[in-house]
This record gives C-alpha cells, sequence and structure tokens, in this order.
C-alpha cells in the first residue's frame, strides 16, 4: 500500500512540476468559480454581523413604534405599549418630522427626530465624528453623511434653516440610508431618505405647520419573541420597515442587508454560470491531458496497473488541483469581499470573515472538487478503460471515411481541406470546440440580458447614489470581468492546444505541398467550423437561461448586440488560433516530424 | 538449459475487420515455449509477430484458441487478473523503451515493484541491484531525456526483470538503436539466456539469433519456419556473432 501511495504521489508531484502551465490554468479555472462563490457568501455575513455589532454598541430596541397618527394621538397610541406584558424598558417617544435636506447642493429627504442631550436607556446612536446633539445644532446618520459629502463642521439647510453638523452617528432603531422610512405628510407612500438627530427643543421649529410624529423604542424580556410581540400588540399590524406601526429588530437587520442582498443574489448566479465555464475549461485542458499522456497509460498497464490504478493516478492529480483551487478561491473570495462590497457606512464594526464559517469552506471544496470530478471523470475513465495496445501506439481516432466528405473535401480549398481534415482525425476535440464556444456564448449573452434590463423602479427621489444599485453595479463588474478573463482563458487554452496537437498533421501537409499560409489558415479553420454551430445554439441558450432565472417582465437586447456578441467570439477564436498556427507553420517541417520517443 | 513448457498457445487466433476488409493477424498458431528457452520470432512487417506477443502477455484478446502460462489459462481472465500477471509474471520490452518522461532511470525501474506491493525500501534496493546489472548504477538518478537510446533500452531492461517475472516478452528492443547499443542489449539479452530467463523476442534483426536457442519464421500470421540453433549454445556475443 505504500509502496502504490508513492508511487501515486511521485507522479502527481513530478506530472504537476513538469506541466506548470496547464496546473495553474487548471487552478485559475476552479479558482474563478470557487472565488465568486465564497464572494457571494461572504456578503451574506456582510449583510448581517455589521448590524448585529451596532445593535449591542447602541443598546439598539427589540420593537420600534411608530404609529401613523400624529401629535396627541400618537402619544395616546404609544401609553400604553410602555406597560404592556413584556416590555421591560422603553426610551422617547421622541418627535420626528418628515422634512427636506439640502447640503452642498444637493438635496435629500431627511427623517428628523428630536433627541435629548441626556444619554437614553435605549437607542442611544453611538457617535462616530464629533459631538452628540445640542441647541441649533444636528447629527446626521453617517451613512447618509457619506452620500451627502457632508462633515462636522458643514453647515446644512433643513427645510429653509441653517444648521451646523456637530457629528455623526450610527443606530439601530432605524434602518441606515436610504431605506430611513421617509413619509410624506399627505402620503401612505414611503420613500428614500436619511435620519438625522436635532435637539429635542428645535423640532417643532424646523417641522413648521407640519404636525409631528412620533417613535417610541421598546425592550422585551424576550428579544428573540418580538415577531410574536407585535402580531399580539397590535390589532391591525403593519409589520413594514418604512413606516409600519410596529417595527422588529429582525426587520430593521433585514432592511439593512437589502444593499447587498442584490448583489449577493447576482454572484451567486454567477458563480453558478462560471462553475460552468470552469468545467469546460477544466474538461479541455484534462482531454489535452489525458490524451497526451495516453501512452503512460498504456505503460501502466502493461507493467500491471488495474483500471482502477490509472484512474486513482490521473485523478489524484486533479483532485489535488481541486482542493488548492478551493483554498485559493477561499482567500481572494474573503480578501475581496470587504473591499470589493463595504458594509454599509450606518453600521459600526468592520466584516470579519476570518476565519471563514464552516458553510463557506465546504461549499467552496465541494464545488472545487465537483468541477475536477465532473471534468476528468469521462476522460480518465476512458483512458483507463482504453487497449494497452492501443494506448501504447497513441494512434488518434481513425476518421471515420465517409464518401460524400471525401468527394467535398476534394473540391475544396486546400486551406478548407486541410481544417475538415484536422477535425476528422480528433472528432473529440472538435465537439469540446463546440462545447465550450456554446457555454461561453451563453454566458455572455445572459450577461448581456443582465445588461439590457431596466433598472428597478425605487419610490421616491434623490441626487444621491443609490446604495443597493453602486452594490449590484459592482458585484455585476466583477462578475463580467472574471467571466471574461475565463472565457479568453477557455479559448486560448482551447486554440493553443489544438495548434500543438495538429503539429504533425500540418508538417505532413507541407511536406505534400501546403504553403504555410494555407497551414496556418487551415488549423484556424478547424477551430471556427466547430465554433460556429457553438455560438449559434448560444444565443438562444443564453436568452432561455435568462428568462427562466427571471420573473418575467424581460427585455431583450437588441439584435445588434447580440451579432456583435456572437462576431467577438469568433474573432477571438480566429486571433487566438491565428497566431499560435501562423508561428508553428513558419517552423522547418524536419523539425516538427523530428520526434524522440521515451 | 530449458525445461516444462511455461508458456503455450493453441489455435491462436486474432482477426481484424471483416469480409473483405478481413485481417488474420495471427492464424491460428500453436507454441510451446519451455522454461529458460529464448525464442526469437522473425518476419516482415506486418506479418503479425507483435500481435503473437501481445496475445502471449495479455495484452490483447485472441478472437479464437488458448494460451497458457505457467499451467494456467489466460486467454479468459479477467481485466483485473490479467493486470496482475502482467504485474507478477510478464516483462515488457518495447521498441520505444516506454520510459515515465518525468520518472528517473531508478524510478522508471521500481515502478512494476511498487505497483506490486513491495515496500518502497525493498523496491528501491531491487531496481538499484538490476540497474547495476545492467551496468546503469551511476545513472539511477538521471532521467530518460538524459540518457542515450541504449541506455534507456537498458533501463526499461532493468524494469521488465523488477518483480522476477516467468517470461521476458521483448518486441523489437533493438529497432530504435544504432549499433553499439544494439549490442549492449544483445549481450544483456544473452546475459538473461545465461542465467535461465525464459525470453521471446520479436524481432527484425538476425543478430538475436545469435543469442536464441530457438528461431520461429512468421509469414501473414502463420508460422513457416521453427528452428532449433544449436550455435546459441556457447561463446561470448560480439558484433551479433559468436
Amino acid at each position: 500500500m505504500a509502496g502504490r501511495l508513492l508511487l501515486v504521489c511521485r507522479v502527481l508531484v513530478r506530472d504537476l512540476r513538469r506541466r506548470p502551465t496547464e496546473t495553474v490554468l487548471l487552478l485559475i479555472a476552479i479558482t474563478a468559480a470557487t472565488g465568486t462563490l465564497t464572494l457571494g457568501l461572504a456578503l451574506n455575513e456582510i449583510a448581517t454581523q455589521p448590524y448585529q455589532q451596532t445593535r449591542t454598541a447602541t443598546a439598539g430596541p427589540d420593537v420600534v413604534a411608530a404609529p401613523r397618527a400624529t401629535g396627541p394621538d400618537a402619544l395616546a397610541a404609544l401609553a400604553p405599549l410602555t406597560t404592556a406584558a413584556g416590555v421591560t424598558a422603553h426610551s422617547g417617544p421622541y418627535p420626528v418630522a418628515f422634512l427636506v435636506l439640502t447640503a452642498h447642493g444637493k438635496t435629500a429627504h431627511a427623517v428628523v427626530e428630536g433627541r435629548d442631550n441626556a444619554p437614553a436607556p435605549l437607542d442611544r446612536p453611538a457617535v462616530t465624528d464629533g459631538t452628540w446633539v445640542r441647541p441649533g445644532g444636528v447629527v446626521l446618520e453617517r451613512a447618509f453623511a457619506d452620500a451627502l459629502g457632508v462633515h462636522t463642521g458643514d453647515t446644512v439647510s433643513v427645510d429653509g434653516r441653517a444648521l451646523r453638523v456637530l457629528g455623526t452617528a450610527v443606530t439601530a432603531a432605524r434602518t441606515t440610508y436610504p431605506y430611513a422610512g421617509w413619509t410624506s405628510p399627505d402620503s401612505a407612500l414611503t420613500e428614500r431618505g436619511g435620519l438625522v438627530w436635532v435637539d429635542r427643543g428645535d423640532i417643532a421649529a424646523l417641522a413648521g405647520e407640519q404636525p409631528l410624529s412620533y417613535t417610541l423604542n421598546l425592550k422585551l424580556a424576550d428579544p428573540e419573541a418580538s415577531t410574536a410581540f407585535v402580531d399580539t400588540a397590535t390589532t391591525s399590524p403593519r409589520r413594514t420597515v418604512h413606516g409600519g406601526e410596529l417595527t422588529t429588530w429582525q426587520d430593521i437587520a433585514e432592511a439593512d442587508g437589502r444593499p447587498v442582498a442584490q448583489a449577493q443574489a447576482v454572484l451567486l448566479v454567477g458563480s453558478w454560470l462560471l462553475t460552468v465555464l470552469a468545467i469546460a475549461g477544466v474538461t479541455g485542458v484534462v482531454a489535452v491531458r489525458v490524451s497526451g499522456q495516453r501512452r503512460r497509460v498504456g505503460l501502466l498497464k502493461a507493467v500491471g496497473a488495474g483500471p482502477a490504478m490509472v484512474a486513482v493516478v490521473h485523478l489524484a492529480e486533479y483532485l489535488v488541483i481541486g482542493l488548492a483551487a478551493a483554498g485559493t478561491g477561499l482567500a481572494a473570495g474573503l480578501l475581496a469581499a470587504p473591499t470589493l462590497i463595504q458594509p454599509s457606512a450606518g453600521l459600526l464594526g468592520s466584516v470579519n470573515t476570518q476565519p471563514p464559517a464552516l458553510y463557506m469552506v465546504v461549499a467552496a471544496t465541494t464545488l472545487a472538487l465537483t468541477i475536477a470530478v465532473a471534468a476528468t471523470l469521462a476522460p480518465v475513465v476512458r483512458a483507463a478503460a482504453t487497449s494497452t495496445v492501443h494506448a501504447l501506439a497513441d494512434a488518434a481516432t481513425p476518421p471515420r471515411r465517409r464518401r460524400w466528405r471525401i468527394w467535398l473535401s476534394r473540391r475544396l480549398p486546400a486551406a478548407l481541406l486541410i481544417g475538415i481534415r484536422i477535425n476528422a482525425r480528433r472528432p473529440r476535440r472538435a465537439r469540446l470546440v463546440t462545447m465550450n464556444t456554446l457555454i461561453t456564448t451563453t454566458v455572455l449573452v445572459a450577461m448581456l440580458m443582465n445588461h439590457a434590463q431596466d433598472k428597478p423602479f425605487d419610490l421616491g427621489y434623490s441626487e444621491l447614489v443609490d446604495p443597493r444599485a453602486e452594490r449590484t453595479d459592482q458585484a455585476m463588474l466583477v462578475l463580467t470581468v472574471v467571466l471574461c478573463v475565463l472565457a479568453l482563458l477557455n479559448a486560448a487554452v482551447n486554440t493553443w492546444t489544438a495548434v500543438l496537437d495538429a503539429r504533425r498533421p500540418l508538417a505532413v501537409a507541407r511536406t505534400l505541398g501546403a504553403t504555410p499560409a494555407q497551414a496556418g489558415v487551415g488549423l484556424a479553420v478547424a477551430q471556427l467550423l466547430p465554433a460556429v454551430p457553438g455560438v449559434a445554439a448560444g444565443i438562444p441558450a443564453g436568452l432561455g437561461l435568462y428568462t427562466v432565472a427571471s420573473r418575467g417582465g424581460i427585455q431583450y437586447p437588441p439584435d445588434s448586440w447580440l451579432l456583435a456578441t456572437a462576431l467577438g467570439v469568433l474573432l477571438a477564436i480566429t486571433a487566438l488560433t491565428a497566431i499560435p498556427a501562423m508561428a508553428i507553420a513558419q517552423r522547418p517541417v524536419a523539425d516538427t516530424l523530428r520526434s524522440t520517443p521515451t | 538449459m530449458t525445461g516444462s513448457t511455461l508458456l503455450a498457445a493453441r489455435g491462436l487466433t486474432r482477426r481484424y475487420g471483416r469480409g473483405s476488409g478481413l485481417v488474420r493477424a495471427v492464424d491460428e498458431v500453436d507454441l510451446s515455449v519451455p522454461a529458460g528457452q529464448t525464442l526469437a520470432v522473425m518476419g516482415p512487417s506486418g506479418c503479425g509477430k507483435s500481435t503473437l506477443l501481445h496475445l502471449l502477455g495479455g495484452l490483447q484478446r485472441p478472437t479464437g484458441g488458448k494460451v497458457w502460462l505457467a499451467g494456467r489459462r489466460i486467454d479468459m481472465m479477467s481485466e483485473r487478473a490479467l493486470a496482475r500477471l502482467r504485474r507478477d509474471s510478464v516483462g515488457f520490452v518495447f521498441q520505444s523503451f516506454h520510459l515515465m518522461d518525468e520518472l528517473t532511470a531508478v524510478e522508471n525501474v521500481e515502478l512494476s515493484a511498487l505497483l506490486a506491493g513491495q515496500s518502497p525500501r525493498r523496491a528501491r534496493q531491487r531496481a538499484m541491484h538490476l540497474l547495476d546489472r545492467v551496468g546503469l548504477v551511476d545513472r539511477a538518478d538521471h532521467l530518460p531525456s538524459a540518457l542515450s537510446g541504449g541506455q534507456r533500452q537498458r533501463v526499461a531492461i532493468a524494469r521488465a526483470l523488477s518483480n522476477q517475472p516467468l517470461v521476458v516478452l521483448a518486441d523489437e528492443p533493438t529497432g530504435n538503436l544504432d549499433s553499439a547499443a544494439t549490442l549492449e542489449v544483445l549481450r544483456l539479452f544473452d546475459d538473461l539466456r545465461t542465467a535461465g530467463q525464459t525470453l521471446v523476442v520479436v524481432t527484425h534483426d538476425t543478430r538475436i539469433a545469435a543469442v536464441a536457442d530457438r528461431m520461429i519464421t512468421m509469414r501473414d500470421g502463420v508460422f513457416v519456419d521453427d528452428s532449433r540453433l544449436a550455435s546459441a549454445a556457447t561463446g561470448p556475443v560480439h558484433d551479433g556473432r559468436r
């Protein structure tokens, strides 16, 4: 057993060292998928961790009551809640006005809350810069201040009244900008806006004619039972975060995570697309590696290795690469997550995903090994089952002789004839090119579809950046770049290996009179011919994939976009093949034909 | 030097294709190789020599007839049993050497022993002993690419002997070698013959006859001549002649 293990390890290590480029390519392909998956999963941590930290640091309430009624009616509605069963503490009621704030020429909705200078038992906003409220000043919620570009010491205008910015703070009692729950006095709709605090004595003057609303923070004996409390405390519960009467801390946490939720969905769906692309890419590399190792398979069998041993020798290599890629992808995803997708500035703390959660490690490892096994199983099993004599001879599959094909190819230009015959010699490789092009085009068209959709409609106006759209765009950009790099890498690997494999037949063709140009173009044609059906099928497949994954209301990109994508893919393949093909075609024929068996 | 029958075939047949494309690579041949005998199989290209060797070593299955090795019928064996047979009882030497490029000479030689489940230490000792026997102990840590053709073939012969096989089957072992290297290999085969190793050598090279006890000539898949060679008994090999 020790001897066989040594043999497997020895072959594995030597093989990895001997083919570093292919090893790196495999590593990149699998890492791209696992990295994106980790990034998507890490966003979940980004969505939940900072809220919990903020809630602890600011004595966040378990339930926030904000009745629709205003003035004395609101205070009357809130009064019974302070003594309701299960309530152990409260702060407020605090007066609230829904006004308009202007700073640096930008205007935004502001939920203005009147607070005392003394700390409250519940909801003590953590001042992150400057000082807490005092008469004549305003404190801005940090994410809101960031969006406005406002700093401590600046002057802002609230409904026309100039106020000095005393500082910035964060709270867990209200959702961060832009979901602070701004409600127009004459409308039932809740719009986007940010939270500011002013001195309780100033708010009446700021509100002017607007009747004041009120908010009350409650602490429950059992914070986990906040939903049940809300259900029993009100006869007509409106538990929506944008202006419901009673809001639980879980609702606020969910709303705080909303800006990254869409980005998370984009990255998770993207990781599956990348997985498919990675499988196609890895399959291409593995197929070439295994077919290049056919003699070795024959040799191992000749000296007494059974099919299982042959399979183990080959699979071990890819499983090791898969594990390495899982580690690399995990590290890359975790390192990139806080950089690419910042947690809201409206919350305290930073995202700490180190050490990664066990489920992330398991997910990344499973994905990497699935890609490695899915891509390698077929060629490895085929190699293990192949005849020893054939493997030792390392003969290419004899082309199927079809009379019409022979008749047709004799009448074709030399380059086309060479292309067709190269594909006839290696039919599996041609099918792999078709498959790879199909998947690449499908993914690209799905991305194109995503870009063609209208941005989601959101209530309320703002001149400020929408954090949700900003984060989703960041995620799309990351995904697009990774997808394009991987697709390009796949195409480069495919074409380069095809070029290496076709060196001998091209050299033979040249000894029979083909010019270097004809040989080079022939090879490009050999790649293009199977790519065309792949591209043709990839366009409807991409459109279909997006349609199936969407909830309706689909907008299709213009035909010119689709045509440009198809032509772009074919052009990339042509260019990627033509360069190495022309280089190979320039080499002296004798050098190529000369080979030294070992 | 020869004893009871080690390798035998009856009505051994291997056909490819059908109808007008039918090829009889080996056509109902009978063969009996006693233990310790060195048999040379000669004939023109495409006469079925290599196919015969593959059938005798369990690399290919016959389409007809029977094959026995040390009294065990091998043509009906499972793939797994055939793998074990090749590992424990048969040593192969190929024209193209078929060494693993990424392994050194000694690592190539110990390949069969490791596959057979021997401990790494014992496999290494045996491999070094065999390399010493073929005169390459000083080249043990060289990769195949750093060895000459003759040296590679000697490594391949050492590998074939790794598990002390009952029979060594050599397919054109001198086909890729120059005269000097051929002579080295011939000397090695002569040593093996003298040591009582059963050898079946398929070759074009008439000089192989110098180290064989018996020579079979094949044509179109059948044996056309089977001669016992008296000259093989004594004398050192020199330039293919005794």
